[in-house]
């Protein structure tokens, strides 16, 4: 569904101490290097030469909780703007959205803001000449940079020019739990070792639960669980060499060694039995947890606000809780570190004939306080510097907290893997992990297929 | 293997084969036990799925995930129908009748001249587009649809519905121009003759002759084609984008999406695109299926 | 040569031009294009590049190419049998009279008036393993989680069965129309001659049916090609790639790879394939011979 993805570069490590540094700063120190820009007031759209008006698309992702949000934005500013422009938001299903851009972007149907994971999903339309840089109006507005925690807004920069920012929270994949579930079965804690989450899913099958949903049809969601075992396993750097293109590190021992920990999940029958046939896009997890068949599930942070587009009053209650993924014997990798998606950002099309406009309203409104403040209550925390007080309140307090926490004390913080590669191997990748799960792959076989 | 029939040469389906059956029922035996039976079985294959979508869509939400997909649903609700009506159902279902009437306008108009062209003309480019057209009889239409993409987007029609009617109708032009051909070779020579000798023009037998004399031909192609663009997926998939122009097929995978978990919705959603060719069913029933198969049936 | 000649009252080749120029346009070109971009490299948003002979390379190491034949030829044939052998009886038994037997295949035929999507998204809901009918009717049938969409040894085969729900009320109708064709004066011969009902059914009710039995598998056979929508919102392809049928992997490969130019070899094999049984097609049943007042089908 809607954050997983995002291509190319990982935020690993060294863009991650930015973040901790950044978010501990909060506010004005890091970013406000805004006099490099060059540019003058008049960029950013405010005044925007062209008053003649006209009309601009906005593409987003559907997404029950956000998308309300995104077009009370976008309402604003076709109120406030002096530029004439105002904006319509399309939005489209995750899977059907991905081919759209790629087929609409170029043409004269394309949007002139549009929605991305950042690095390398956002490298391949820059360098296909697509995406506005950006770099002028964003430094140009100064206060609206200096709200931005520079490690985010790195993923939407490339070769030190600007082509996105970010547009919603930071997207930490972390243990969702029922906790009525949980408690019935005799499970207390969330579990933080392999042995606990073991011991876990043995009490759970005793109940007759499924101790960890998983929408095994659609293959992302499996992909999370090699994520943090490699993560856990061996480390951040196995998968930075690979994304750096040293495809001889799914050789790697650690990378057996997950998938052959994954298998015993499946074996011991961790995911049930069928899985396979559970989608996350018709929210088939979603339901198996709120419904109290399920004890965990293993989903980005976005999980929240998607528990309560669809059941309210589960994602309110206190059944609803979450936790770290667990550690793992003898492992080589840090574990605080976190894998996901920093965040999704929005890009301005090159060939936009309201480019500025579009700038004017990225610049304005996404740092708007009504606009971190939506996301906060939807259970979404921005990418924006000094929120430790603000985390503290609304309906999704405690999650929102745990989140910031979470994103400030990870030592790396790894994106997705199917946005952190190209969209060919993501598929192979995507499908041979699936394999994997069914058994039908070994896990060499598995090595075998990526290394090639 | 030649495939000339022997017997009943050209007779009129509807008409006739009522006439017979009538005859012939009478001297029928008692009903067989594993006929029957297996009628049941395909009953029950086709009712059950049919039973679950109605009933689900009557129920609230809540009480579909709590009681399970065969209690028999208690609080009927149309709740879930208003929920759809007034998510865009409407819209949808008007783009799909202006793609419907559209392709099927454009196909008749096209096939009907060419089959005409190429049961009466004598020229050899006839006969060779003839063989070409057929090629396309089994084309997979998703082979195409990169370069139609393109296409369709050089032409400025991306993300409209003209963009859907195009393609869809140039792919339907193959069958229609050989069920059209067939129809039309029953028209006997002597009459195109007589007319001929009377003076008419080719127009004039075309308009007087032809499509009156080929009308199960064409009510089939109408149908048939119609039914292809109403259900159309691929195309609106590829070549469309924007709300105001989606179709009802599109419409629903994304209620899928939207709805989710809210199992009622979508079985209404889907119950109620499938509503505008029941009533049509259920209004001329034995035109719509004589219709549907009569060009096939010679 | 171009003008209609009206001294014979024949029509002229223009009466066909409109309707050739539009299928050249929409249906020929592109198959041209397609063949092009087979030789190009092209994500979608780029200029294709021209690469030679590489993605034609790649067709030897692309390990799902033979599956996703196969699985399409299991497909065609799986349906082919299935479709047929469900819906020859149930035609000739619903052809005979009586108001029993109308209100039963009126019912039968409802299927016929929902879109693929529909039925994909109908049949999605029953498939459901935790809340769907399957739930119940699984352990019915020997799968007691309810797992059919995501077993990769029974995808396939639901697939298959949720097409055949689709598709046999049209062929129902078809054969419901040509036995009802058949002269009872051949079945009162047989008759005469002593022969049970069922021998006559073989006797005389399938050789009659012969050109409908034809004109049903060609059609089964086309349209096998192009079973495409209700696999990719069923299953996707999946689970692994179990259901991946070349049209699918075609797909995928052009609009989730975004390897178009790989996907347009896949889709020029699918051209020479779809050509070929049109060729077949026509050479098989005459379709393509113009001069026959009485040819059938």
């Amino acid at each position: 569904m809607r954050m997983r993805r995002n291509n190319g570069r990982v935020v690993t490590a060294a863009g991650i101490a930015v973040l901790s540094l950044a978010l501990a700063a909060c506010g004005s120190s890091g970013p406000s290097d805004s006099a490099s820009g060059g540019s003058t007031g008049g960029t950013d759209g405010s005044t925007g030469g062209s008053a003649a008006g006209g009309k601009g698309q906005l593409w987003v992702i559907t997404d029950a909780s956000l998308n309300p949000l995104q077009k009370a934005s976008v309402a604003e500013f076709n109120k406030s703007t002096k530029s004439g422009v105002t904006f319509s938001v399309s939005d489209f299903a995750n899977d059907p959205y991905k081919q759209k851009l790629q087929t609409a972007i170029g043409s004269a149907n394309q949007p002139d803001i549009f929605y991305n994971w950042g690095g390398g999903n956002l490298k391949q339309y820059v360098d296909a000449g697509q995406v506005a840089d950006i770099t002028d109006a964003v430094n140009a507005a100064a206060d609206f940079k200096s709200k931005l925690i520079p490690s985010v807004l790195d993923v939407g920069t490339i070769d030190g020019k600007i082509y996105g920012v970010p547009m919603q929270g930071v997207q930490p994949v972390m243990l969702f739990a029922n906790a009525d579930v949980l408690k019935a079965a005799g499970v207390d804690a969330m579990p933080t070792t392999w042995d606990d989450l073991q011991t876990a899913i043995t009490k759970l099958k005793a109940a007759k639960k499924t101790p960890i949903a998983l929408a095994g049809s659609q293959g992302w969601t499996e992909l999370m669980w090699l994520e943090y075992l490699l993560d856990r396993n061996g480390g951040a750097d196995v998968f930075q060499k690979i994304v750096g293109g040293d495809k001889s590190a799914w050789g790697d021992p650690a990378v057996t060694q997950s998938l052959t920990m994954i298998q015993d999940l499946v074996t011991e029958g961790a995911f049930g039995t069928n899985y396979s046939s559970v989608g996350y896009d018709n929210q088939g997890t979603l339901a198996l947890l709120a419904g109290g068949k399920a004890g965990f599930e293993l989903m980005g942070s976005w999980e929240v606000s998607a528990l309560n587009g669809n059941f309210p009053k589960f994602a309110k209650s206190d059944s609803l809780t979450w936790g770290k993924f667990p550690t793992v014997p003898n492992g080589k990798g840090d574990p605080a570190a976190i894998v996901g998606n920093p965040s999704n950002f929005y890009s301005v099309t090159n060939a936009s004939k309201v480019k500025e406009a579009a700038e004017e309203y990225l610049t304005t409104q996404l740092a708007s306080d009504t606009y971190v403040q939506g996301l906060l209550d939807v259970g979404q925390v921005p990418a924006i510097t000094g929120l430790e007080d603000k985390v503290k309140t609304g309906d999704f307090a405690d999650f929102n907290a745990f989140t910031y926490d979470l994103v400030k004390n990870a030592p790396s913080f790894t994106q997705s893997w199917d946005q952190a590669l190209d969209a060919a191997t993501s598929q192979t990748l995507l499908t041979s992990l699936q394999k994997v799960f069914l058994k039908q792959m070994t896990p060499q076989q598995f090595v075998d297929a990526m290394s090639k | 293997m030649s495939t000339v029939t022997t017997t009943a040469p050209a007779t009129r389906p509807a008409a006739s084969a009522a006439a017979e059956t009538r005859r012939r029922g009478t001297k029928r035996e008692r009903p067989s036990t594993v006929g029957w039976l297996a009628a049941g079985v395909w009953l029950v294959v086709v009712a059950v799925p049919l039973y679950f979508l109605i009933t689900t869509s009557l129920r609230a939400q809540s009480e579909y995930l709590l009681s399970g997909p065969v209690s028999a649903p208690t609080d009927l609700t149309l709740d879930s129908y208003s929920l759809v009506l007034h998510s865009g159902f409407w819209g949808y279902l008007r783009n799909t009748a202006v793609v419907t009437v559209a392709t099927v306008v454009l196909v008749l108009a096209l096939a009907l001249p060419a089959a005409y062209a190429i049961v009466r003309s004598r020229s050899r480019f006839v006969r060779r587009m003839f063989s070409l057209v057929l090629l396309g009889l089994a084309i997979p239409a998703q082979a195409t649809i990169i370069p139609l993409y393109l296409i369709v987007t050089k032409l400025h029609l991306y993300d409209s519905l003209t963009a859907i009617v195009l393609p869809s109708a140039a792919f339907s032009i193959p069958l229609a121009v050989l069920v059209l051909t067939s129809a039309m070779r029953d028209v006997p020579n002597e009459l195109y003759e007589a007319m001929a000798v009377d003076g008419g023009s080719p127009v004039r037998a075309f308009v007087t002759l032809a499509i009156p004399l080929s009308r199960g031909g064409i009510t089939t192609i109408a149908i048939y084609t119609a039914m292809g663009a109403w259900n159309g997926f691929l195309f609106p998939l590829v070549f469309t984008q924007s709300e105001n122009v989606r179709v009802l097929t599109l419409g629903l995978w994304r209620y899928q999406t939207q709805y989710g978990v809210n199992v009622p919705a979508i079985c209404a959603a889907v119950t109620l695109s499938l509503l505008p060719l029941l009533a049509l069913y259920l209004l001329g029933r034995r035109q719509l299926l004589s219709g549907l198969t009569a060009g096939f049936g010679k | 040569m171009a003008l209609p000649s009206s001294r014979t009252g024949r029509p002229g080749p223009l009466w066909a031009v409109p309707a050739l120029a539009f299928f050249a346009l929409f249906a020929l070109l592109p198959m041209l294009i397609v063949v092009g971009l087979s030789f190009t490299r092209w994500s979608g948003i780029d200029q294709p590049q021209f690469t030679g002979f590489d993605n034609w390379a790649h067709l030897a190491d692309d390990a799902q190419l033979l599956p996703s034949f196969r699985l399409t030829v299991v497909l065609t044939l799986a349906s082919w049998v299935l479709q047929t052998a469900v819906a020859l009886p149930l035609g000739v038994w619903a052809a005979a009279p009586g108001r029993p037997r109308a209100v039963l295949a009126a019912i039968w035929f409802v299927p016929l008036l929902m879109s693929s999507a529909a039925i994909a998204i109908l049949w999605g809901l029953l498939l459901d393993p935790n809340f769907g009918l399957a739930s119940v009717l699984g352990p019915l049938v020997g799968v007691d989680d309810g797992n059919f969409i995501g077993n990769p040894d029974l995808a396939l085969w639901v697939c298959i069965a949720v097409i055949a729900w689709q598709f046999v009320p049209f062929h129902v109708l078809l054969y419901q129309g040509a036995t009802r064709r058949i002269p009872e004066t051949l079945y009162e011969a047989a008759r005469l001659d002593g022969a049970s009902k069922l021998q006559r059914f073989r006797a005389v009710t399938v050789p009659q049916l012969r050109n409908t039995i034809v004109t049903s598998s060609v059609l089964m056979l086309v349209g096998s090609l192009t079973y495409f929508e209700i696999i990719l919102i069923l299953t996707g392809g999946g689970p692994g790639t179990a259901t991946r049928v070349l049209p699918l992997h075609m797909y995928l490969e052009g609009f989730s790879s975004f390897d178009m130019g790989y996907a347009s070899v896949i889709a020029v094999l699918l051209l020479v394939l779809g050509t070929g049984l049109s060729i077949f097609v026509t050479r098989v049943t005459g379709y393509a011979r113009m001069d026959s007042q009485t040819e059938g089908m």
